[in-house]
């Protein structure tokens, strides 16, 4: 995913671990329909099998990388390729539906009423991939890891989560905090692989979990690796998977892609049938390639103008300036023209519509004039300020060279700021050098997108979160425009203790903040790349069936659609 | 022998000052390999895991910098590489750079020695006949080519033969992502086809130096007594233009190519670029990108070491074949 690559839409999940994050505490509302945000009913569905055996399926997914062929899942550079198809989470939680969730290697849960500590009940009847059968003890020997290795706790679940034990007792693996813990269940539940204590418990693997290669990967995941070589990973059925009858795909390929180009190209032609990535002007080069190529791609987070709050910068600190820019832009012009078509409108009040549907207040939204663009209002709030298109404001954005879509947005967002009076400069830099601007506040405008999770909450906190800002020259986590808000504060930290009605209610009041206070402008939604072809493939998420985040880079989620494709030429 | 201890002696003190640049420079690049590892990973995990992460894989940030000067040095010399913590991170920097070196070296070697005798035969066929047919037709065509970008014709390459064509021949990668290296026909094929294209575009942009110089060297040789001397005794026109001619006028030209046979190993970045070939340029490119210092000081190092040698044995040569060059020092 490089060069032409368009800016990653990879949102594929939340991390709460910034810097300080406190008093967070909540009830993930399962949305399984038991409500009671307590416990997750035995898997039905999911496990018996509806289709017969057989067929194949290349992922293309550009890497611009040959293979290592690690499979440590505590590795980041490589856990793409072990979490989901030989390692599983506990339960897998689903962003596109409304954190739908699906028992995995935990058969159910139980929170304690202050959840501050969680009790999972491990599935039995599971076998790693060599044999030996998988226990509670695995699950906390997991979490020890990570405890004992700092390098390895990819989520701070020990340290910003609070995390104080894991024990295991028969069948029972109990995790303890020292504050309510809810919405780290998305991590420490659904992005956690589990891995077998006999063998991360001798040898290399225990000295240094975090550094060990795991060349031949004992998971209980649905497939195995045989073989891997630098230019392609191939990995075939676990004929003891636990859900019998599954995964259907005998086969599976995993070409490492350098360069998007190739994987365009091999997409196009159905050699690859998974895609994940952005193809340019997609209906002429792929969709009317074959009457079997399709697309999905559902939105996850915002890509946003993130200007500077700080004082030291008088222009893109006045509300009026923000205002004025939220108003001019066209965003439904920008999504069509900067990304063709391929990622949809954001909003001003940054809820993702319409993966978070529940969360977006329309009425608030139109009361505020944020519904339409607003081109005269801007102008006349410029002019009290004495900007005029003849005298106009100068402002330049940073952005990140290479992200040509993002380039293509700006050059619209320039063109519509231009007749409203301000002049905008775009300055393309390297990705490190944008980062150290944008970490240390260095800049009017730049141009961005955060990783979100499973409601608003997670990418509205990570932005607007006074904790994770920090001053002028020194870096910040995620607030990078300085928003510093006690009443936003205080509504992201009631947050965790609140029931379903009351979160929704407290997402719909930071939105309002965003169209009060303009901290950030959102202008498109970062979408989740996704292209299948349906000849030999079916049973792919659809906009009608979002069972999982489509594209081949998101963990866990890869695993639900491995375990729902199916080859037809096989079922005959 | 005083002159082959001074050529040593030059050959450590560039040795030691190309190093030391390979260690400061991609210090003093913006950006870290943390900042990185935080990019690749799209900014979702935790920047004190990632940072311990890197430490446990040998990245030392807050190390003085002068005691990371001397380890490295040591490390250098005594083959202890490191471990990549850019883009393969995890991997040992020796395996990685293993992996790719074969593939330079078969792409870029061959193509450079080819180039070389392709490039010498018509130089010298060129200046045997000057004004000939061959001699106005190919040299100004292939000065022509030489002079366009690498890059350009590699592009142009692959709209040719692989997309307008239909994939006639593939436009990347080194074999088939679906095949197991074995050694069967069907997989040399399969390299060689991926090799055409990438081939031809080094050959295209380089062969034009070798004509060109072989072809003038060739037009003053042939003025020289003992050419016309070999032609007052009858000597046939073969022998004349083979071990007369040819033989003498290809001896300046033997020494840029032992230059550019240092050159091989650093690759053709922009080409492995272009035709996503896995070879070292690629993974320069790949470490550059990703701040990867091992990878980066293990592959500077080894382009360096190549280039001082082959100029060494160049010195070395010239000093054995011209008693001038050893007098004067």
């Amino acid at each position: 995913m490089r060069r032409t690559r368009i800016a990653a839409a990879v949102a594929m999940s939340a991390s709460l671990f910034a810097a300080g994050c406190s008093g967070t505490a909540t009830t993930t509302g399962t949305a399984t329909g038991t409500a009671t945000g307590s416990g997750v009913k035995e898997a039905s569905s999911t496990d018996k099998a509806s289709h017969k055996q057989g067929g194949s399926l290349t992922i293309a997914n550009v890497q611009g990388q040959t293979w290592t062929c690690q499979f440590n899942p505590f590795n980041p550079a490589v856990n793409t390729v072990s979490l989901g198809f030989v390692y599983e989470p506990l339960v897998f939680v689903n962003l596109l539906q409304d954190q739908k969730e699906t028992p995995m290697l935990a058969s159910s849960y139980q929170w304690s009423p202050d959840k501050k500590s969680i009790v999972f009940t491990v599935r039995s009847g599971v076998k790693w991939n060599d044999g030996q059968p998988f226990t509670a003890e695995d699950v906390a020997y997991t979490f020890d890891i990570m405890k004992r290795v700092p390098a390895t706790d990819l989520y701070s679940l020990w340290t910003g989560a609070g995390l104080k034990s894991v024990t295991a007792a028969g069948d029972k693996v109990t995790m303890t905090f020292g504050q309510a813990a809810g919405p780290y269940f998305f991590n420490f539940a659904n992005q956690i692989g589990i891995v077998p204590k006999h063998i991360f418990s001798t040898g290399p693997a225990a000295e240094h979990p975090d550094t060990w290669a795991d060349p031949k990967p004992v998971g209980t995941g649905p497939y195995t690796v045989d073989p891997c070589s630098p230019n392609n990973i191939q990995y075939v059925a676990n004929s003891g998977y636990w859900q019998p009858g599954k995964p259907y795909l005998t086969k599976l390929q995993y070409p490492a892609y350098l360069d998007n180009g190739p994987a365009n190209l091999d997409l196009a032609g159905g050699k690859a049938q998974w895609g994940s990535q952005f193809i340019p002007n997609i209906k002429a080069l792929y969709l009317n390639k074959s009457k079997d190529n399709h697309t999905w791609s559902p939105p996850v987070t915002n890509v946003e103008i993130v200007p500077n709050l700080d004082p030291s910068h008088p222009a893109t600190s006045k509300l009026a300036v923000r205002q004025a820019i939220a108003l001019a832009i066209d965003r439904q012009r920008i999504a069509l023209i900067g990304e063709g078509g391929q990622q949809p409108a954001a909003n001003q009040t940054g809820v993702v519509v319409p993966t978070f549907d529940k969360y977006y207040d329309q009425a608030a939204v139109a009361a505020a004039g944020y519904d339409k663009p607003n081109p005269e209002k801007a102008k006349s709030l410029l002019a009290g300020l004495g900007y005029t298109e003849a005298t106009p404001l100068k402002l330049t954005i940073i952005t990140i060279t290479g992200y040509t879509d993002w380039d293509a947005s700006l050059a619209v967002v320039k063109q519509q700021l231009k007749p409203v009076g301000i002049d905008l400069t775009v300055s393309d830099l390297a990705q490190q050098t944008f980062d150290d601007r944008l970490y240390n506040g260095d800049f009017d405008l730049a141009y961005y997108g955060q990783a979100g999770g499973p409601t608003p909450y997670y990418e509205l906190r990570q932005m607007l979160y006074s904790k994770n800002s920090a001053p002028i020259g020194k870096p910040a986590s995620f607030n990078y425009e300085r928003y510093l808000n006690p009443e936003v504060d205080a509504l992201f930290d009631r947050y965790p203790t609140a029931d379903e009605a009351g979160q929704i209610d407290i997402v719909k009041k930071v939105g309002a903040a965003m169209m009060r206070d303009v901290p950030v402008i959102p202008t498109t939604e970062s979408v989740n790349w996704f292209q299948y072809n349906t000849e030999d493939i079916a049973g792919w998420p659809t906009e009608n069936d979002p069972y999982a985040q489509p594209a081949a880079y998101n963990v866990p989620d890869v695993e639900q659609v491995l375990l729902h494709v199916y080859s037809k030429s096989a079922q005959k | 022998m005083r002159y082959v201890l001074r050529r040593l002696g030059f050959f450590v003190l560039t040795l030691w000052a190309a190093l030391t640049l390979n260690f400061f420079i991609p210090r003093f690049m913006p950006g870290s390999p943390l900042q990185a590892l935080r990019d690749r990973t799209h900014n979702r995990l935790s920047p004190a895991a990632l940072e311990q992460m890197l430490t446990s894989y040998g990245f030392k940030p807050d190390e003085n910098l002068f005691v990371q000067y001397l380890d490295y040095l040591r490390n250098m010399v005594t083959g202890r590489w490191g471990i990549s913590i850019g883009a393969t991170l995890g991997e040992p920097v020796t395996k990685v750079v293993g992996q790719a070196l074969p593939w330079t070296l078969g792409l870029v070697g061959i193509t450079t020695i080819l180039a070389f005798a392709l490039g010498s035969l018509i130089g010298v066929v060129a200046g045997w006949r000057r004004g000939g047919r061959l001699d106005s037709l190919l040299p100004p065509v292939f000065v022509v080519t030489s002079a366009l970008p690498y890059f350009w014709v590699g592009l142009l390459l692959i709209l040719t033969f692989s997309v307008w064509t239909g994939g006639l021949l593939p436009s990347d990668f080194n074999y088939d992502s679906g095949l197991q290296p074995s050694l069967t026909l069907g997989f040399a094929a399969n390299v060689l086809a991926h090799a055409v294209l990438p081939a031809a575009t080094i050959l295209i942009t380089s062969i034009g130096g070798w004509i060109l110089t072989m072809r003038n060297n060739m037009i003053t040789t042939l003025a020289e007594d003992y050419v016309r001397m070999g032609r007052a005794k009858g000597l046939s026109n073969r022998r004349i233009m083979t071990t007369y001619a040819a033989r003498n006028a290809m001896l300046p030209n033997l020494s840029g190519f032992a230059m550019s046979l240092g050159f091989v190993i650093s690759g053709a970045i922009l080409v492995e670029y272009v035709f996503n070939y896995p070879g070292l340029g690629y993974l320069l490119y790949n470490a550059v990108q990703n701040t990867d210092y091992p990878l980066m000081q293990a592959l500077f190092m080894l382009f360096t070491v190549a280039v001082l040698v082959a100029v060494l044995v160049c010195d070395f040569a010239t000093a054995w074949l011209d008693p001038r060059a050893r007098s004067k020092g």
